[in-house]
Formats: C-alpha cells, sequence, structure tokens
C-alpha cells in the first residue's frame, strides 16, 4: 500500500490501530536482544503453541524492549477496555497460567509489574482502558518514576517490524506535515528554537549543524546516522533502533527534506545484527509504503536511506573516521576543520547525528520547540536515555530530563546497590568519561556539569560501582580499552596510552612509585591536550578523575601495597585475608586444621591474631561479605574456625607448652622502650607484636584489669572473662608488661612518656558517649550505654527499671539490650533508620529479638517525660520516613507529626561514643575536627615526634577487628622507625602445608555455631552460643575453595 | 596573488598569505616550529602533535600544519606547556620502538635525533617497548628498518601522492601500526613499486635507507622531494 494523501495515510493508521486495539486480548512479548538473551525467544513460542493448542482467539506479537533490564523478559497483556498490564520476568511455565487468567478476564496473580492506562507517544495518544486499581500505575514504579519518554515514546508498545502501528501512534506525521507545510527554512528554526543538542556527547546545536549543511551548496549532500555504538555497557542506540526504527527513518527523512540532501546513511555496527534486520526491513516497508525513495508522500521528493555495516572499530563513532570508513579506508580520523559539513563524504557536505538525535526530530515538529524546551534544563533541554548499569539493583534503560541529579539515578531509579553494598562511584560516558564519587551525587547530569568536573556525558553509558570495584583497576580497564582501540595515527594517543596502561598495570601489581603517579598524571594531561581525534583527546579522563577524586586508593596501592577492593589479586592472598583488618592468612590455618594439625594451625592464628577467642566471637566478619564459597552456597565461616582453633588450645593441657613455643619466638632485645597507652584490643595488638619484636614494653591503662572494651563493655553472654583472661595470660607470657590504675593526664602526663620511651602509642578506646540533647535526658534513669554496660560488667549496683527503652542501632545497643534482658527488665530499641541500616552485627540484633527485645524502627527521640520526683516515667518518639540519600548512601530520616508514647523507668543512650581527649589537650598532638588524633594514614604517626596512634583514636569508634588492624600496623611502623631496617617479616615463621586446590571441597553448607535456646538464655549471662564441634569445624575448612593458590603456587 | 593577511607569531607581527597554514608561514618567517609528520610539499595529516601551538581565542592546542591562518591571529609556538608536551611525545617516539643512535645509518641526519636535541631530552621517563620488529632488506637497492620507523606516513605520501604508486601504507590499529609494503609484500616484490627511492629521502630517521652504506652515512635530499612535489602539486 503507497501513501500518497489523507485517505491512505488513515487507511494506514485504521489497520495499524486495529492491530494495536484488537478486538481480542492481546499478548506482546518484549523481544530486544536483551528480552531475547532472556528467553523471551522460548516465552513467545510457549504463547504462540499454547494458543494454538487452546484454540484461543488471542493475538500474539513481538514488540521491543520497555527498558527495564532487571526484570527481562517483559510481556504485555491486553484484555479490550482495560489497561495495558505490564509481567515482568515471565516464564515458559508461566505461559498456561496466564492464558488461564486472561481467558477468565482475570489480571494474573504473580509477576505484574504495572499497568499503563494510557499513553503518550507524543506523537499521538493511545488509550487501552482502565481498571484494576490494586495495581500500580507504570510511573509509581520506582524505576519508572520521573522518567519522560520522548525518546522511548514507542518502544516496548509497538511491534518494531510493522510499519502500520508505527504510523497508527503518529508515526510519519511529522514527515507528512513538513512535505505538506514545504517550509525547510521554517523546520530549521524549530529545531534550532529547540536547543536541541547532539545526544552523541559532544552536544553540538543540531539545528546549528543542519543549517550549515543546507546552505553548503553542492550537487550532492550527505546526511548520515552514527550508529557505531561502542561504550562498554552502553546500549541504548541497539535498544532504540530494535524497538523503533522507523523514528530514526522519519528523523532522518525530515532532515533530508529540509536540508535538501540527496542521500541518507546509517552506518550501525555489524556486532548489532538485530539492529540491522529490523532497520532493513523497515527500509524496505518505508519504500514500499511511499514514506522512502521516489515521490515521498507523493510530494516529489526523492530520498533514500543506505544501511552500512560497521566492522566494529570503536574509532569509527568518531565521525571523520566513520566518514573514511564509509571510504572504504581505514577507519583513522582526519583534522577538523575541514569540517563534515564542508567536506564530508567522498569530498561533499554531510551531516553527522547520532541514532537519538534523530529520534527527537519528530516530536519538535509535532508538538513545537516551546513543548520541548519545558522538559530539561535551560542550556540542556529535553531528554536523554542513558544505561543504567553496574552494582545496582534495577539496571535498565532510563530516560530522563537532561539535568536530573546523578543520585536520583542511583538511588531512586537504581535503587541502590546489590547486596546492601556501599556505592562509590558512577561512570559516565564510557571509556572518554570519567569517575564521579559518591560525594558528588547531587551533580545535574547535564553536558555542562559534567564536563567542568571531568566527566563527559557521552552517549550515556552510566556504570555504577561498588566497594568492591578498585578504582585504578578502573581506570586500568578504560585505558586499555582505548589503548587497544586507538587507530594509532597520533602520537600522543598511539604511544601515550600504551604507556599510561604500562603504568597503571604498575599500580595494579603493587610496583607503582610516588614518581609513577606524578608521571601517570602529566601524561594523561599531555594525551587530552594533544591527541588528534576526540578518542585520544577524551581516553586520559577516567584516569585523571580517578586520580582527582580517588588519589587515596593509587596511594594505597604504592605506600601500603594495598587494594582495598580486593580486585587487584597481586596485592591480596585471597578475599578473606585482604577485608581481615589483621590480614590473617585464613586459608593457611583452614588447611592446617583440615590436615589435623590442630598446634599448627593455633601458631598460625596466633601469629597473625594475637586474641583470636575474642575476635573469634565478636568480630565483625568482613570476611563472610568477600568469600568465593558465595558464590556456591555460603561463605565459609572463618571466625568460627578460629574460635574453635583457639578454644581448643587455650582450654587443653597444651596451652602452656604452645604459649611458650610463642614467646619463645621473641627477637633478642633490642634495648628500645616503648610505651602503649591503652590496654584495650588496640593497644594489647601492638603490645603483643612490639615485645615479639624484641622491645620493651609497657602499656598503661586507666582501668584495674587489661582488655578495655572487650572487658568492659562486652557483656558477659558474648564474650566470657574466662576467654579474654586466657588469651591475656598468653599475652602476659610473651613479655607484655601492664600498669593499671593509670589515667593518662593525670597520673602520668604525655610529656613524662616523652621523657621516659623511645616510642609511644596512643590506643584509647571511645569511651565517652555522646549525649542527644533532648528534653529530659537529666532525669534519673537515663544512663550512657557504656557506662551501663561497665557497671555490670565490674558487678557494680545498676539502677535498672523494670521496663527498659534503648536509643540507637550499634552493637552498644544491641548489648545493652540484651544485657538489660537478662537483668530481668522488659526492653525495646528504638532506631531512626531502617533495619538494614543497621550499623549492629546481624546476628546479634536477631538474637536480641529471639531473647524478647523489641525493636521499634524508625522512631528518633522527642523527649523523656519526667514524674514529679524527677525520674523517667515515659519516653516520646517521633516516627520518622525515609528520605533523600545521605552521604553514608542510607536513607536520611525525616521526622513526621506522628508521635509515639512508650512508658518506661529507664532510657539507655548508645548513640554513638566518642573519644575523652582531655588528655591531648596541650599535648602537640592535632586534632581534627571531628574529634579524632591526626595522623598520617600509612605510618601512623602523629604531628608529635614519637608519638602514635591507632584505632578508636583516630576512626572515632569502630569494632574489635579494626582496632587490632591498628595496633599491629603500628607496631610494624614504629619498628621500621625505631631500627631503621624492616624486620617485620622475620617474625612471621613458614609454614609446611598443601598448595594444591582441593578436586572436590565438600558440599556441606556452612555450618554455624549453636544457640542455646532463646528462653533459656535470656535468663542468664552464661555464653549464649556453643563453638562448632571439632567436625564441624573440619567440615568447614574443607568447604574452602584455597583461593590463596594460583597457578599452583602463591 | 593570495591576500596579505596580518598576524602575529610569539608576539611578533608578521604577514602571512591567505591559504598559508600557521606552519608554513611561520616557516617562512624564520619560526621554526618542530614537526615530523610534515614535509613541505605533502599533504598534512596532523599526526605527531609536534607543531601544536596556542592560536588566541581557541581553547586548546591546534596543529599548526593543519591549521590555516586566519586576519589578526596571535600564535605563541613556544611556551613552557608546549614545550613539556613536545619533549613528552618525542621521549614516547624514542621508547616506542628500538632508536639506537650508535649503530644508525641516519646518526647525526635524523629529525627525530636532531629534534630530541634541540628541545633538550635527554631522558626518557617512559617503559621502552623494546619491540621485536623485522628489516626488510629484499628491495635490491633500499632496506625497511621497522625499529627506526615512527609511523610519520612521509613515505606513504609521497610514493601515492608524489610518485602515483602507492606501495606504501599503514596496516593495524595502535601501538601495532605498521608500515606495510602493498598488502604485506615484501618489498623486493612488490609490483607497484617503482625504485624511485623518494620514499628513502622523504624518511626522517633510518627507516628507510640506502643499501651499503654504513652508520651516519645516510643522508636525506628531502629538498628535492619538496620541490618535485610542489612541482607536481601534490599538495591539493
Amino acid at each position: 500500500m503507497r501513501i500518497v494523501d489523507l485517505s491512505t495515510f488513515n487507511a494506514a493508521r485504521e489497520a495499524g490501530l486495529a492491530k494495536l486495539l484488537p478486538r481480542k486480548p492481546r499478548i506482546a512479548i518484549g523481544m530486544g536482544t536483551c528480552g531475547s538473551g532472556n528467553g523471551a525467544e522460548g516465552v513467545y513460542h510457549a504463547f504462540s503453541d499454547a494458543i494454538d493448542n487452546l484454540g484461543l482467539g488471542f493475538q500474539l506479537s513481538r514488540t521491543g524492549c520497555f527498558g527495564f533490564c532487571a526484570e527481562e523478559p517483559l510481556v504485555n497483556l491486553w484484555l479490550p477496555g482495560k489497561p495495558l498490564l505490564i509481567m515482568r520476568r515471565v516464564r515458559q511455565s508461566m505461559v498456561p497460567g496466564i492464558l488461564d487468567d486472561m481467558a477468565a478476564g482475570r489480571v494474573p496473580s504473580d509477576r505484574v509489574l504495572c499497568k499503563i492506562e494510557e499513553w503518550d507517544h507524543i506523537t499521538a495518544g493511545m488509550k487501552y482502558g482502565a481498571g484494576f486499581p490494586e495495581i500500580p500505575h507504570w510511573h509509581e514504579v520506582p524505576f519508572f518514576k520521573g522518567q519522560k519518554k520522548i525518546v522511548l515514546r514507542n518502544c516496548g508498545l509497538i511491534s518494531p517490524d510493522d510499519i502500520e502501528e508505527y504510523i497508527a501512534v503518529g508515526g510519519y506525521q511529522a514527515l507528512y506535515k513538513v512535505l505538506i507545510d514545504g517550509n525547510p527554512g521554517a523546520v530549521i528554526e524549530q529545531i534550532k528554537a529547540s536547543k536541541l543538542r547532539g545526544r552523541g556527547g559532544a552536544g553540538y546545536q543540531t539545528g546549528i549543524k543542519w543549517e550549515f549543511l543546507r546552505k553548503a551548496r553542492a550537487d550532492r549532500k550527505y546526511v548520515i546516522c552514527n550508529a557505531d555504538e561502542g561504550d562498554p555497557g552502553a546500549y541504548m542506540n541497539r535498544n532504540e533502533i530494535e524497538s523503533d526504527p522507523h523514528s530514526l527513518l522519519e528523523g532522518m527523512i525530515i532532515a533530508g527534506y529540509v536540508m535538501e540532501a540527496t542521500q541518507g546513511i546509517i552506518y550501525v555496527r555489524a556486532e548489532y545484527p538485530l539492529a540491522v534486520h529490523r532497520l532493513t526491513l523497515a527500509i524496505e516497508q518505508a519504500k514500499e509504503y511511499g514514506l522512502l525513495g521516489d515521490n515521498i508522500l507523493g510530494r516529489g521528493f526523492h530520498f533514500d536511506i543506505q544501511l552500512v555495516e560497521g566492522a566494529g572499530a570503536f574509532v569509527c563513532g568518531e565521525e571523520t573516521a566513520l566518514i573514511r570508513s564509509l571510504e572504504g579506508k581505514a577507519g583513522r580520523p582526519t583534522p577538523r576543520p575541514p569540517y563534515p559539513a564542508e567536506k564530508g563524504l567522498w569530498g561533499y557536505p554531510t551531516n553527522i547525528n547520532n541514532v537519538e538525535t534523530w529520534y527527537n526530530v519528530a516530536p519538535i515538529v509535532i508538538k513545537g520547540p516551546a513543548w520541548f524546551t519545558e522538559t530539561g534544563s535551560p542550556k540542556s533541554p529535553g531528554t536523554k536515555v542513558f544505561s543504567l548499569v553496574g552494582k545496582i539493583r534495577s539496571t535498565g534503560l532510563v530516560e530522563m530530563p537532561l539535568g536530573t541529579p546523578l543520585k536520583t539515578f542511583v538511588y531512586d531509579i537504581g535503587e541502590g546497590g546489590t547486596e546492601d553494598r556501599a556505592i562509590k562511584a558512577v561512570q559516565t560516558g564510557g571509556p572518554s568519561g570519567g569517575c564521579i564519587p559518591q560525594e558528588m551525587f547531587d551533580t545535574p547530569v547535564d553536558y555542562e556539569t559534567l564536563a567542568q568536573i571531568g566527566s563527559i556525558m557521552g552517549s550515556g553509558g552510566m556504570v555504577v560501582m561498588d566497594e568492591d570495584n578498585c578504582m585504578v583497576d578502573v581506570a586500568r580497564y578504560f585505558v586499555e580499552f582505548t589503548h587497544s582501540e586507538s587507530c594509532g595515527k597520533c602520537v600522543p594517543c598511539r604511544i601515550g596510552l600504551d604507556k599510561a596502561l604500562h603504568i597503571l598495570n604498575r599500580f595494579t601489581r603493587g610496583e607503582a612509585t610516588e614518581g609513577d603517579l606524578a608521571t601517570l598524571d602529566e601524561l594523561s594531561r599531555m594525551i587530552r591536550d594533544t591527541s588528534l581525534c576526540g578518542l585520544g583527546q577524551s581516553a586520559p579522563n577516567p584516569v585523571l578523575t580517578t586520580i582527582r577524586h580517588f588519589r587515596h586508593e593509587f596511594e594505597d596501592h604504592i605506600r601500603a601495597g594495598r587494594c582495598r577492593a580486593g580486585v587487584c589479586e597481586e596485592l591480596a592472598l585471597s578475599p578473606c585475608e585482604n577485608s581481615c583488618p589483621l590480614h590473617m592468612n585464613i586459608p593457611r590455618f583452614l588447611q592446617l586444621l583440615k590436615e589435623d594439625r590442630l598446634e599448627e594451625a593455633f601458631e598460625s592464628v596466633v601469629i597473625d591474631n594475637p586474641l583470636p577467642a575474642s575476635t573469634g566471637r565478636v568480630c565483625q566478619h568482613p570476611c563472610d561479605d568477600r568469600c568465593r564459597r558465595k558464590a556456591i552456597d555460603e561463605s565459609v565461616n572463618m571466625r568460627e574456625v578460629h574460635r574453635h582453633i583457639a578454644d581448643s588450645i587455650y582450654f587443653s593441657d597444651r596451652f602452656d607448652a604452645l604459649a611458650a613455643k610463642v614467646a619463645s619466638r621473641c627477637m633478642a632485645s633490642t634495648g628500645k622502650k616503648v610505651a602503649i597507652v591503652g590496654g584495650g584490643p588496640t593497644g594489647i595488638s601492638c603490645a603483643y607484636y612490639m615485645t615479639l619484636l624484641g622491645h620493651d614494653v609497657m602499656v598503661y591503662d586507666s582501668n584495674p584489669e587489661a582488655g578495655g572494651m572487650l572487658r568492659y563493655a562486652l557483656p558477659e553472654y558474648r564474650l566470657p572473662k574466662a576467654v579474654l583472661d586466657r588469651e591475656l595470660e598468653l599475652i602476659r607470657r610473651v613479655g607484655v608488661k601492664f600498669t593499671f590504675n593509670t589515667k593518662i593526664g593525670d597520673e602520668i602526663s604525655l610529656n613524662e612518656l616523652d621523657a621516659l620511651y623511645d616510642a609511644i602509642f596512643l590506643s584509647i578506646g571511645t569511651w565517652k558517649e555522646s549525649w542527644v540533647y533532648l528534653p529530659g535526658t537529666e532525669l534519673k534513669g537515663v544512663m550512657p550505654a557504656l557506662n551501663f554496660l561497665e557497671a555490670v560488667a565490674k558487678t557494680e549496683p545498676v539502677a535498672l527499671g523494670r521496663r527498659v527503652i534503648v536509643i540507637g542501632g550499634g552493637n552498644a545497643a544491641i548489648d545493652s539490650a540484651r544485657t538489660a534482658l537478662r537483668m530481668g527488665s522488659r526492653v525495646t530499641i528504638v532506631y531512626r533508620r531502617e533495619r538494614k541500616d543497621m550499623p549492629a552485627i546481624p546476628e546479634e540484633t536477631e538474637a536480641a529479638e529471639a531473647e524478647g527485645a523489641e525493636i521499634v524502627f524508625l522512631a528518633t527521640p522527642h523527649r523523656i517525660v519526667g514524674t514529679g520526683d524527677g525520674r523517667v516515667q515515659a519516653i516520646e518518639v517521633v516516627k520518622t520516613r525515609p528520605g533523600e540519600y545521605d552521604a553514608s548512601g542510607r536513607r536520611r530520616p525525616i521526622p513526621t507529626d506522628e508521635i509515639q508514647r512508650f512508658d518506661c523507668d529507664t532510657v539507655v543512650l548508645a548513640v554513638g561514643e566518642t573519644v575523652d581527649l582531655d588528655f591531648a589537650r596541650a599535648s602537640g598532638l592535632k586534632i581534627k575536627d571531628d574529634g579524632t588524633v591526626e595522623v598520617d594514614r600509612y605510618t601512623l604517626e602523629t604531628s608529635r615526634g614519637k608519638f602514635y596512634a591507632g584505632g578508636d583514636l583516630i576512626t572515632g569508634a569502630s569494632n574489635v577487628s579494626n582496632a587490632m588492624g591498628y595496633g599491629k600496623k603500628a607496631a610494624r611502623t614504629i619498628d621500621q622507625r625505631l631500627m631503621g631496617v624492616r624486620r617485620w617479616e622475620d617474625l612471621f615463621p613458614e609454614f609446611e602445608y598443601s598448595l594444591t586446590p582441593p578436586a572436590h571441597p565438600s558440599e556441606s553448607g556452612r555450618h554455624t555455631v549453636t544457640e542455646l535456646p532463646a528462653a533459656d538464655r535470656a535468663r542468664s549471662f552464661r555464653e549464649a552460643t556453643v563453638g562448632l564441634t571439632e567436625v564441624e569445624a573440619l567440615e568447614e575448612c574443607s568447604r574452602c575453595l584455597r583461593c590463596d593458590i594460583r597457578n599452583g603456587n602463591h | 596573488m593570495p591576500r596579505k593577511l596580518s598576524i602575529r607569531i610569539d608576539g611578533q607581527y608578521l604577514y602571512a598569505s591567505e591559504g598559508q597554514t600557521i606552519l608554513e608561514a611561520a616557516y617562512a618567517n624564520g619560526k621554526p616550529i618542530p614537526a615530523l609528520c610534515y614535509m613541505k610539499g605533502l599533504a598534512a595529516v596532523g599526526a605527531c602533535r609536534l607543531c601544536l601551538v596556542e592560536v588566541s581565542g581557541v581553547n586548546r592546542l591546534l596543529p599548526a600544519c593543519t591549521t590555516a591562518v586566519q586576519e589578526g591571529v596571535s600564535v605563541i609556538t613556544e611556551s613552557e606547556k608546549l614545550t613539556r608536551y613536545r619533549r613528552i611525545a618525542l621521549e614516547l617516539l624514542l621508547s616506542e620502538r628500538n632508536h639506537y643512535c650508535a649503530v644508525c645509518v641516519s646518526n647525526g641526519h635524523c629529525e627525530l635525533q636532531a629534534l630530541a636535541t634541540r628541545l633538550g631530552v635527554v631522558s626518557v621517563r617512559y617503559p621502552y617497548a623494546y619491540p621485536k620488529l623485522s628489516v626488510d632488506a629484499t628491495h635490491p637497492r633500499f632496506v625497511l628498518d621497522h625499529n627506526r620507523c615512527i609511523l610519520c606516513t612521509r613515505c606513504v605520501r609521497v610514493c601515492s601522492d608524489v610518485e602515483g604508486a602507492h606501495v606504501w601504507d599503514i596496516m593495524s590499529r595502535g601501538v601495532n601500526a605498521r608500515l606495510v609494503c602493498e598488502l604485506e609484500q615484501a618489498w623486493g616484490q612488490a609490483a607497484s613499486c617503482t625504485s624511485c627511492g623518494k620514499c628513502v629521502q622523504a624518511c626522517p630517521t633510518g627507516a628507510l635507507a640506502e643499501k651499503g652504506l654504513a652508520v651516519e652515512e645516510m643522508a636525506k635530499r628531502n629538498e628535492n622531494i619538496s620541490q618535485l612535489a610542489l612541482h607536481r602539486g601534490a599538495n591539493r
């Protein structure tokens, strides 16, 4: 059917509408490359077969993709007169059920994502019908909230293979209008007034570019669509073409007309076979309907579009290289000027626009420039499609108004990180873009702002990265890509990127120096400023932005030889070792125990970690999160294995012999005297290693016994004092000496220490409870958590009421709650955020609930109500709701009007702890604004000579293993400073154990500790858990995959 | 007669002819902007990036060899930044392949060596790549040593645009880019080669040389090539 006038045009539209809104139920399967990759083909055939077999008169068709990649395959269901339903993750097995429901006129009970009652195709409206009040509208789904589909107006709703469906939703109307009006100049004015900017990334004004070509005088002019989309992680153009090829053709035909071009060319990657297929079909259909080729719409305009498949060189996305490629030459850019508008393909004037730019043409023609500029920011109007991918929950194609802040993409649409991991950065613009750190997520996404912070918008790739991504490795990855895609013509890009890659490889191997960082920075600037084309000019962006925003990660690789994310394999033994603050050689002790060598396993553990039984009970076990066994089932329970190893020795007759063996490892006396202030886990760890290194160590502590928080803050049921005492006995046998009941600042001053010792390590804990100032905190019955826990630990009398409210969500809050429960009180915990935001160890929270503690989430204290005699009577809390994401990546609690009252007689405040810095005033120690002591991150040196600091004192309240990690690190650097040589490695003996990866790791699931029944344990301070049995521990060891073995060796 | 344009180079007021590039105007006025891929008479390609200059009103560096002069333009050809970048470019070239001046036929007559000396490149801060590259000595009179090639493409252009033979081109991408004779023929078997030797004379280094010469003996006569190229109008 050839469209030559309004009646034939309308006939085509009616035919299309009859397919989109038939008089029978309609099922459409989203079948872009992405949908097909997720099983849409199978689903389509299942529907097709079932409809045939059941003899149902349903219409079945294919559509493109609606954009929600994480939920593919998507299926549209429509019953006449009802809203369109979008189903998510449809499997073949669900097909009969769906058909049953549809035949009965019901909504399927499961997997309905949303409904669409009416849809604005921009060029036309579509009314599906109303109903199904229980199903959310499409824009109420978080992923779609705020999206404005102009470019993607038809994607996923019409068949890409059927021109009549495109015409039914207003397609080719813009072309019809332009040809009838016959005023090309006015169209160019419209495009100019819309301030539409090139969507390929450079953002040049499309209207101005069009005017250049229109004015150019030549007997041949070309219009080219650049569909050579090649950024890793970007697939906007592919999806646009696969879902709605005619919108592209219409934009190009209009442009061909107004610029008086003779030929259109679409340069599309050969790697997009489905896009090529659908475009080829669309071109044929457009010709058949008289919309392309000779005498278009009977208006005497001739224009043809040719499809050319690119062989896949990334550089051919650069317009001059693309032109060379079209001419059959090697894809190498040429200097501009001359610009293609003067001298383009075969030397003739040429206009090149990105796929997405063309999609904006028809809407602007139909709705006018004023409508277009309503959306987006003043300088960058309209919308942009982004492919939101990476470490994020909801991935997919997102079309948002330009100027939308980055955090909306990450947290609202993407719904935050996967597995609740903290998001670190977003990489925009592919290999030419940069990494934007989490602190800058307020940045509006538009051309200028992104350029200012060193990135680019590019074609719209958006890759989210979390704490598991090493930014040095990210930079290396992108440079590796651009280095291999460089055409080799100009010196900076060809050789410079190769050298930059060499240098970056040195970082990831831990061989880089400070000088390398400076060289890399200078080289990157040179490549950026001097390269011939956009590829080289933008290739250093990932390096420059990561150096700017993540310099500390580069420094970690240089100075600490560490990759915190655990990506750079050469810098870590295994993921567990890398995540352990003490860097325990975990695979080694697992293997030694597996080989039934308990004593050696103990030696291995205790040389890495001086308090293995305590940490075996209370560590936050970061190793669990990193364990690769998780990919099979669950992580290996490493913490409990070293608890088992330690307990087996501490409470056996082998203790004396093994303690003597550890002590025998002490090096010869160095004659150096070292003072350690604070006998908590940080101080003890430092003291232990310093003594082993042959120094004369004295630990000062204000308390009567050693252990710090382990003794005075951790309740008996979590860490029995008998266990701690046994561990401290080993520390003492190694030769660590203690001076108790001595408070620095009161009994002995820093100056005195300075005079007496060669080095002083400050490791005081956070003993000062932060105080919330709210009405009523002066009442009797309000107490800080640490004071409460300490009093209980010291068996001092505590005036605890029968009804206790604990404010806070950290470990101190949970410890207080469980302790109060054991003292016979009823306990309610009030926390201002959501459960997943709680800093406490999840197992502890669960245990507290099992023991009878109630937790009220999303509530913050308002005031404490007192009785006439000044005692606590009740607490009023304000309910909060989760607001915007804050710098910690958690939703900020916003107070509501709702107030809840809880009667109580005791309020325990566990809202965070700080260091009591009274001792440090006038000491010459620099204190940072956040109330911590300033140190060099790598050497732990303070601003005062001979003084070092670690643990809570420099980080604020943290946890036991982090604190011990600092103590261990301090010992290494202090020793090196005192002795002038590296002796650290000499401390660690060699162990002989199997270095063959297990052929068949145990298939058993993870073994966990046995908890006493909640009702029993809540009544006593007896340890609440029983450790692994010997059999269980051995089984856990056999579950280890031995990530420490690579290529048969370490 | 082309129109005279008034321009400034490094602060000095000069005249240039319309249609001239910044590089041509500078050379005509005795300002030797460093360049390696540029050769008088051949079409400029802007590949070596040594001739980048600062142009007033333009916020990025422009290659002097491909940028036309405009009335009133002010150009800076030497600055701390330009010198730094040019040195880096030379260091990159020196570390890319195997440039051993002491044993090179062109020692003392090499443009790369001369520029490095002039710009004070005394050491290379980047890791040397030491690629294993071949030498094509199949031609009876000439020899191609890939170890000394800087991919300036002067040979490619002189052969295709002046001689009209197009024996040479560049194959592969990035650091793997190589000068290639026909479709990977040995030079001696290249049917299209007229053995005119223009490529040898155009080559700025010892990559293309006459056979039978010892160290330091290969002095290039590239002024002849330029004259010939201009005469034949290869620059169009």
